[in-house]
């Protein structure tokens, strides 16, 4: 989703005047001479994904012969030989085997490594034909009985490629700190050059591959690849394991079931276009789908990935079984009616089951699109239901400003709430992408008479890496006209303690036991090839409170 | 019903004595010590046996370790702020504390408190619950008696082994039910009517006085004006909860009076003092309330047969059928209970992880949050808004601090700590080997 739909399919020719630097993007800097050998074969770069106390996915694309581009089916079966180690020297191999592949993957390579130790940093890396990859490092999640002093997690969300570099990502591969960076979705974006781009005339500071938007199985994995191309993104990749889901661009805007805003008819069949998207989902990024790292095995994307005794992580999907949106978000009543769904029967029922109390500490939920509600209707709760009865046009929990987040589905959204509630689950703590700006919420119980009928859990929102925030799509400075915006929303939403809809960067989760801090960085000109970091604000809540305060300063710079 | 105590006066078969006029008697037999503090008149009787286990007391052990449980009662976690409660909340900051602790099931005074002493669980101590059916007088009453626990408890572990032990109990069935398991032990008083309990200020003073002139290796001190304001707090279902937040505001304050006079006499460096509360407080409408009596009795089966022990958000029910018929009428009672409005659950009671014995009757069903059981009357059973027992009320405060250096400084753990730890870990404290038969069912904390 993003703040402002029909700026995004402007056509809007690119001006070059940012430096338009094209797919062939140079690699990131490699550490020794095989490797760079490597980056003949190994284009892509490497990445892990969804550690466990054992086991963790490692991915790499191999590029055997000239021919063998991504998506053009063409090139020969090979087989790759890989090796995970304890140290970056490949001295201590542990585990080490082959993978077989070829163009009916598009030359990906992705396995589940088992048999590793818990709470352990490993190094991974390929081999094809002598020639190494670059070295990636993945570490294990504590086993399952473990109490871990803390964790550390890099949150991300929303990475435009057209709209310019990213130094977001070069940023956080910097960082020594982390146990996993948790992508919270639209790690690319579906359209062509010229559709949605940087600022409000869209400008293509790069172009994406293929040059229109993606729709064949051939557009998704070029797309793939262009994006695993990105130096930046490839050493963030590389340094750590990643935990990701999918929002509505992997496939394409507004997504939901049955159809996408961004699809019509002439674009074919939409359930076989999206399958055709997460079948390239599935080949190019290190995840379980369906709990394996096979293909064609089943696309549930929902999973839980537990670390320790202090913290799991549910990731959500919230896009393959949504209802379909409102069209009208301010008046239609729709967005209460407990037949729509923006999670789906069976997922819901998971997701409660992720709130069960002998669970981790943190209960945090990956979770692609903003649950808090945003209202512009402060009524008590006791007077909603029949004002809405009366008048069905106020939503039961107040009046949604955007309904593509779960204030379009606010059955689903109360459903969560009672749950927590009524099994009084303490330290639910969602942390949301999708909205290009950075928020701290506590998530009322009710509405109407909060803060006196408390929160069920807090929701922490990260910035886009590189998606126009409000600033951009105004085209006016930063902390200018956003700040009334903010101030205005707050006013209205006294359970919204922070909101900066101006900055782009990542966010930083630490968890112990003692409470849930998340710090957010934001980086200078985003057009700048070398954007320079910089820690804006951190919110902290503590056990058992369900609350946001704000904290003195970040865990780490 | 609920605590307070399970619907205003505590439930005693007629012409049964107060457990607390043993207190009296040692008055009258001039066992009994007064102490004037500040005006007010502090009883503390001294009793050295216990059931017919304990014996001559030993000669005392020179540690100077001691150990002090406070149990902040009905205390929620997140009430330990730096607004309300700041002394509270530098205690736990500075020790060690679970962000997971949970009181159990039933979640009431009595059963948590008793875990707390005996280290096990209720289906080895005979205590579930604050209210039950007994099968024996055909009446509900109140689990208030010194023979009703049948387990050993730290005291008397304790006691076997020489040390002091003293119990400073604001709540009269609290001080019933331990009755003279401890070496030393405060009768509360003066007890507020209906809520059965002596306010802090003078519990307080009473743990003061206990500390300088006893000097217990372990004391057990329970503080009731969180819990008694709570019940009562009619601004409680609104959040605002003005009783309460005096009440907490004022407990903080003699804690931190009492943490300043084991410093200012040395006592504070061989110390540990647990903190915890034995459950956690949920309020309700006046709308709001279950009644199971009707419905039970509504249905052709069960209708005359069935007995309910009113715990204020669980109620256990009791078949009194022939026992021929109790697994069928056990399925009867689940389904009839789950179609009530603000029912949460009904569970058979030998569901393992409840670990309730027998004298919790046959089905156990909690309410809903911001839900209230009153039965058998739906009006007047239970006309109280502040409640627990039920399964919202398990999150517990729930920190170990002290000056001894077995006390480990500013952690938290994630681990979920139970109240049926304690009193291994007091164990663990003194070093005191062996374990109850069959073994703790908590763990040791330290």
């Amino acid at each position: 989703m993003n703040l402002n739909p029909p700026v995004r399919r402007r056509t809007v020719l690119a001006t070059g005047t940012a430096g338009a630097a094209g797919v062939g993007l140079a690699g990131g800097v490699l550490p020794d001479p095989a490797e760079a050998a490597g980056k003949r074969y190994f284009r892509h770069g490497v990445a892990s994904g969804d550690p466990r106390p054992t086991k963790c996915v490692i991915w790499t694309r191999v590029t055997p012969t000239a021919q063998a581009t991504p998506g053009s089916g063409k090139g020969p079966k090979v087989t790759v030989r890989w090796e995970v180690a304890k140290d970056a020297r490949f001295r201590k191999v542990v585990r080490r085997g082959t993978f077989s592949t070829g163009p009916h993957r598009d030359h990906t390579v992705k396995l589940d490594v088992t048999g590793l130790k818990s709470g352990r940093r490993y190094f991974y890396r390929f081999v094809y034909r002598g020639t190494r990859s670059r070295v990636g490092r993945l570490q294990t999640a504590p086993a399952r009985s473990a109490s871990p002093r803390n964790l550390r997690f890099g949150v991300v969300s929303c990475a435009n490629l057209q709209a310019v570099w990213f130094s977001v990502y070069r940023h956080l591969a910097k960082r020594h700190d982390l146990d996993a960076v948790v992508h919270l979705g639209d790690y690319l974006y579906e359209y062509g050059p010229g559709e949605y781009g940087y600022g409000s005339d869209n400008v293509d500071i790069r172009r994406h591959d293929p040059a229109h938007e993606m729709v064949s199985l051939e557009d998704y994995r070029r797309r793939h690849a262009q994006y695993k191309r990105d130096p930046d993104l490839q050493d963030a990749h590389a340094r750590f394991p990643w935990i990701v889901t999918w929002d509505d661009h992997e496939v394409t805007n507004d997504q939901w079931r049955g159809g996408a805003e961004n699809h019509d008819a002439s674009e074919g069949d939409y359930l076989k276009r999206r399958a055709r998207a997460h079948r390239a989902y599935d080949e190019w990024m290190p995840v379980l789908l369906d709990g394996t790292a096979e293909l064609g095995d089943g696309t549930r994307l929902f999973r839980r990935l537990r670390f320790g005794k202090l913290a799991e992580i549910s990731m959500l999907d919230l896009r393959t079984y949504r209802s379909e949106q409102v069209a009208t978000p301010a008046i239609d009543p729709a967005v209460s009616n407990p037949h729509r769904t923006i999670t789906g029967k069976v997922q819901l029922r998971w997701l409660k089951k992720s709130f069960v109390r002998k669970r981790a500490l943190w209960k945090v939920i990956g979770n692609p699109v903003m649950i808090t509600p945003v209202t512009f209707a402060q009524l008590p709760g006791e007077l909603v239901d029949p004002v809405s009865s009366v008048t069905g046009i106020i939503p039961t929990d107040g009046a949604p400003y955007n309904v593509d987040q779960w204030d379009g589905y606010t059955h689903d959204r109360q459903e969560v709430v009672n749950f927590i509630n009524n099994h009084h689950v303490e330290n639910a703590l969602f942390i949301t992408g999708d909205i290009h700006s950075a928020w701290a919420c506590e998530i009322p119980n009710d509405v109407g008479s909060y803060p006196l009928s408390g929160s069920a859990g807090v929701e922490f929102v990260c910035s886009s890496v590189t998606s126009n925030n409000l600033k951009d799509i105004t085209g006016t400075p930063s902390r200018t006209t956003s700040i009334a915006v903010e101030q205005v929303i707050m006013a209205d939403n006294p359970h919204i303690k922070h909101l900066n809809f101006d900055d782009h960067g990542f966010s930083v989760l630490d968890l112990n036991a003692k409470r849930a801090q998340m710090d957010w960085f934001v980086i200078s000109d985003r057009a700048d090839r070398d954007a320079t970091l910089r820690y804006q604000t951190s919110y902290v809540t503590r056990t058992g409170t369900s609350t946001v305060q704000r904290a003195d300063g970040p865990v780490a710079r | 019903m609920s605590d307070l105590c399970s619907g205003g006066p505590v439930r005693r078969p007629a012409g049964d004595p107060a457990p607390y006029e043993r207190g009296a008697a040692d008055l009258a037999t001039g066992r009994r010590t007064l102490l004037q503090l500040g005006g007010a008149g502090l009883a503390m009787s001294a009793a050295t046996a216990g059931l017919g286990m304990e014996h001559a007391e030993a000669v005392s052990p020179r540690t100077r370790k001691r150990a002090y449980v406070f149990v902040i009662d009905g205390c929620k976690p997140e009430e330990i702020d730096a607004g309300l409660t700041p002394h509270l909340m530098r205690l736990r900051d500075r020790g060690m504390r679970w962000s997971r602790a949970s009181s159990m099931p039933i979640m009431e005074t009595i059963p948590n408190h008793v875990m707390m002493m005996t280290g096990v669980r209720p289906d080895r101590s005979g205590v579930p619950a604050n209210s039950i059916y007994d099968r024996s007088i055909r009446d509900t009453r109140t689990l208030d008696r010194a023979r009703d626990l049948g387990a050993d408890t730290i005291l008397q572990r304790l006691n076997r082994q020489g040390l002091r032990t003293a119990t400073v109990l604001s709540k009269e069935y609290l001080y019933g039910i331990f009755g003279p398991r401890a070496k030393r032990r405060w009768e509360p008083f003066p007890i507020i009517p209906v809520s059965g309990h002596a306010p802090d200020e003078f519990t307080m003073r009473a743990a003061t006085a206990m500390v300088e002139d006893y000097d217990p290796h372990l004391m057990f001190v329970n503080l009731g004006d969180i819990d008694r304001y709570g019940h009562t707090d009619l601004t409680g279902p609104t959040g605002v909860r003005a009783l309460r937040n005096l009440a907490l505001a004022k407990t903080d304050n003699y804690i931190a009076q009492f943490t300043r006079m084991l410093v200012e006499t040395g006592r504070w460096k061989n110390s540990m003092m647990i903190v915890l509360a034995d459950h956690s407080m949920d309020w309700s409408y006046p709308h709001r309330v279950v009644s199971l009596q009707g419905p039970m009795d509504s249905d052709p089966f069960l209708a005359g047969k069935v007995a309910i022990g009113d715990n204020g958000g669980a109620d256990l029910l009791y078949w009194l059928g022939p026992a021929a018929q109790r697994e069928k009428a056990v399925r009867r009672m689940q389904r009839v209970a789950a179609r009530v409005d603000g029912v949460h659950a009904a569970l058979p009671r030998t569901k393992k992880w409840m670990r309730l014995g027998p004298e919790a009757g046959d089905v156990v069903v909690f309410c809903k949050k911001g839900w209230r059981f009153s039965d058998p009357d739906p009006v007047t059973s239970n006309p109280i808004p502040g409640n627990h027992g039920h399964l919202v009320t398990r999150s517990i405060p729930f920190f170990i601090t002290g000056g001894h250096r077995s006390v480990q400084r500013g952690v938290a753990s994630a681990d979920v700590a139970h109240t049926v730890d304690v009193a291994p870990t007091v164990a663990d404290f003194f070093g005191v080997k062996g374990s109850p038969r069959g073994g703790w069912d908590g763990r040791s904390r330290l």
